[in-house]
């Protein structure tokens, strides 16, 4: 004990910051590139929920987020639960935290009709087209709830799915796997939708089909429409990916641009085979 | 061998009334599709709502007779008919409202919703009775015929004679005129492609905007006229009794089965093969084979298949054939 008054540790008694042999709080360092979900157009911000009020949770804190311009992939392992990230954007999911927001407002209780409404479009994996219908009443019944004149998007439609325009008058359910993905796009982009969710559009295509479909939806991309895609085939999708999601168990697992994602060797052994 | 006269005799006993009951049942077979196709269950309750709107129609008829109002050749009950209508859709509507649309809230199966079909069916028959008696009543007036036996007999020199009555010929126009309206309107307006829509995948109808209580409504209001037109063109053509009605839901459902569950133009074919079917089946061919079968071959008996009391056991023939090698119908239909 010295006589030095600013030695004595008196008027300091907390322990939990003055361990012995120094503290232990260390500064972020930060993520070494900008993460703008401020910015985001479309976010899940920290979703926690499951299917029904009293389901187990699905998402973990997992948040998915996409910018304008942008086209945003969620990859991941089976059962990691891609869809149920992308349906709870959508609001098919109750949702215990978390908050989804669409253009800075907030949609997180809103229904998937009304969000269809504000100007979200989803494509679902499965039964996406209305099969006993021609593939021009599938667009007009896209565009259900336009009452202004819809011709001018369905023109546009058929600009960018030209397969589309020669078989206009064909039932959709007799297309192939391929022109039936085009027809269940096409529905979705007739109620020219601010932002653009696709379930698994490359499932159960050949690998060719599969090529000319992702460059559609580059195509779609380029018309200035957002879209966030859940892909199986992760490094395709990465490859096109402006932000990919890695999700393992329900939670972010890895985050990033594709490219970056596509080096990274963890992602790689883990998710892309090498 | 006389074929000319064989051709009348099978056009006057089978295909003229085959054709008349055919377009009856296959616009009672459209509303239970379209029940089927957009709200998911069989209803069993449709004859019986044919029966109160015919019922309606007979009423209105009586009093258009007493005010002395009439068509002239045509009977008043066509006059009648949009009171029908829309008697019979404030009805079902109002049924709706009260009890599918709790079920439809609960999600429902489909097989409870057949059950309180059975249910509203009672009631309706209960209503109808109640209102009507249970008697036979004869409604239709004005020209009984359009060509009668012995005219035809006179113009052509023939033996046999054709006689197609008024209220055949009325059955077969309205039939026409009815379908080509509904599909048009299935086909062509943006409320029908949108029942179609919701019939096709219902939970992509809702992502698209598609309001299902709207559909609903429409679909009520489409099967009150389907059920109350086919009802009075079957009541005017033989008469109203309200156990036949509750009696007509095996064809009807036989038609529409047959026809393929969900698909219109399965229901009105279905319609015609089950009419067919009844009527060659019980009908005696002896005068036609006479005619056609050389002298020492004449026929004994009647060739009648079946006695005519036994009709409705042709319809559940075809249905059991129908449901054991093609469930989903001739045209492809949802399977029961």
């Amino acid at each position: 004990m010295t006589n030095n008054p600013y030695q004595n540790d008196r008027g300091n008694k907390d322990r939990t910051i003055t361990k012995d042999g120094g503290g232990t709080m260390n500064t972020a360092t930060g993520t070494d590139h900008e993460m703008n979900t401020e910015n985001a157009f479309l976010i899940g911000d920290s979703m926690t929920g499951g299917y029904g009020k009293t389901g187990p949770d699905i998402l973990h804190d997992c948040t998915i987020a996409v910018n304008k311009g942008e086209i945003a992939v969620i990859v991941g392992p089976n059962g990691a639960g891609k869809s149920t990230a992308m349906k709870a954007t959508f609001g098919m999911l109750h949702l215990r935290e978390g908050s989804v927001r669409l253009d800075g407002q907030d949609i997180t209780d809103l229904s998937p009709q009304a969000r269809v409404a504000q100007g979200m479009g989803f494509v679902p994996q499965t039964s996406n087209i209305f099969t006993s219908m021609t593939v021009q009443e599938n667009l007009e019944m896209g565009a259900f709830i336009r009452t202004d004149d819809f011709s001018d998007t369905m023109a546009q439609v058929y600009d960018l799915f030209p397969i589309l325009k020669d078989k206009r008058y064909q039932a959709a359910g007799e297309l192939s796997g391929g022109q039936r993905q085009q027809v269940a796009v096409g529905r979705a982009l007739m109620t020219r939708p601010k932002v653009l969710l696709l379930d698994e559009p490359t499932a159960g295509v050949s690998p060719i089909v599969m090529d000319e479909l992702f460059d559609r939806i580059i195509e779609v991309a380029r018309t200035g429409i957002p879209i966030l895609m859940v892909e199986q085939n992760a490094r395709q999708a990465l490859e096109i990916a402006d932000k990919g999601y890695v999700l393992v168990q329900g939670a972010n697992a890895h985050t990033g641009t594709g490219k970056e994602l596509l080096a990274d060797p963890e992602v790689r052994q883990s998710f892309l085979g090498g | 061998m006389d074929i000319l006269n064989a051709i009348v005799a099978l056009s006057n006993f089978v295909l003229v009334p085959a054709i008349a009951y055919g377009s009856q049942l296959a616009l009672g077979a459209l509303g239970v599709t379209l029940i089927y196709g957009i709200l998911r269950f069989s209803n069993f309750a449709h004859g019986d709502t044919m029966a109160f709107g015919t019922m309606v129609v007979v009423l209105f008829t009586w009093w258009f007779q007493s005010m002395g109002i009439t068509l002239g050749p045509l009977p008043t009950a066509l006059l009648a008919l949009p009171f029908g209508i829309i008697a019979c859709a404030a009805l079902v509507i109002g049924t709706d409202r009260i009890v599918y649309r709790f079920y439809r809230e609960q999600k429902a199966k489909p097989v409870i919703l057949v059950i309180v079909s059975m249910g509203v069916m009672f009631i309706m028959n209960g209503l109808v009775r109640f209102i009507i008696g249970p008697n036979d009543q004869r409604f239709a007036d004005g020209e009984r015929f359009i060509i009668s036996a012995r005219d035809f007999k006179q113009m052509t020199g023939l033996h046999e004679g054709l006689a197609i009555k008024t209220t055949q010929g009325i059955t077969v126009i309205t039939a026409v005129v009815v379908v080509a309206l509904l599909f048009w309107f299935l086909n062509r307006t943006r409320t029908g492609k949108s029942m179609r829509a919701y019939s096709d995948n219902e939970d992509l109808a809702l992502l698209s905007g598609i309001n299902p209580e709207r559909v609903v409504l429409y679909t009520w209001l489409i099967v009150a006229a389907l059920a109350t037109v086919a009802g009075t063109l079957y009541g005017l053509d033989k008469t109203f009794k309200p156990f036949t009605y509750f009696q007509l839901l095996l064809p009807i459902f036989a038609a529409a089965i047959v026809g393929g569950l969900g698909s219109p133009l399965g229901a009105i074919a279905g319609g015609f093969v089950i009419a067919f079917s009844e009527v060659t089946i019980t009908y005696a061919w002896k005068k036609v084979l006479v005619y056609l079968l050389p002298d020492n071959l004449d026929p004994e008996g009647l060739v009648q298949l079946l006695s005519t009391d036994y009709k409705f056991a042709v319809s559940f023939a075809i249905l059991v054939i129908v449901l054991l090698f093609k469930p989903t119908g001739l045209f492809k239909g949802k399977s029961v």
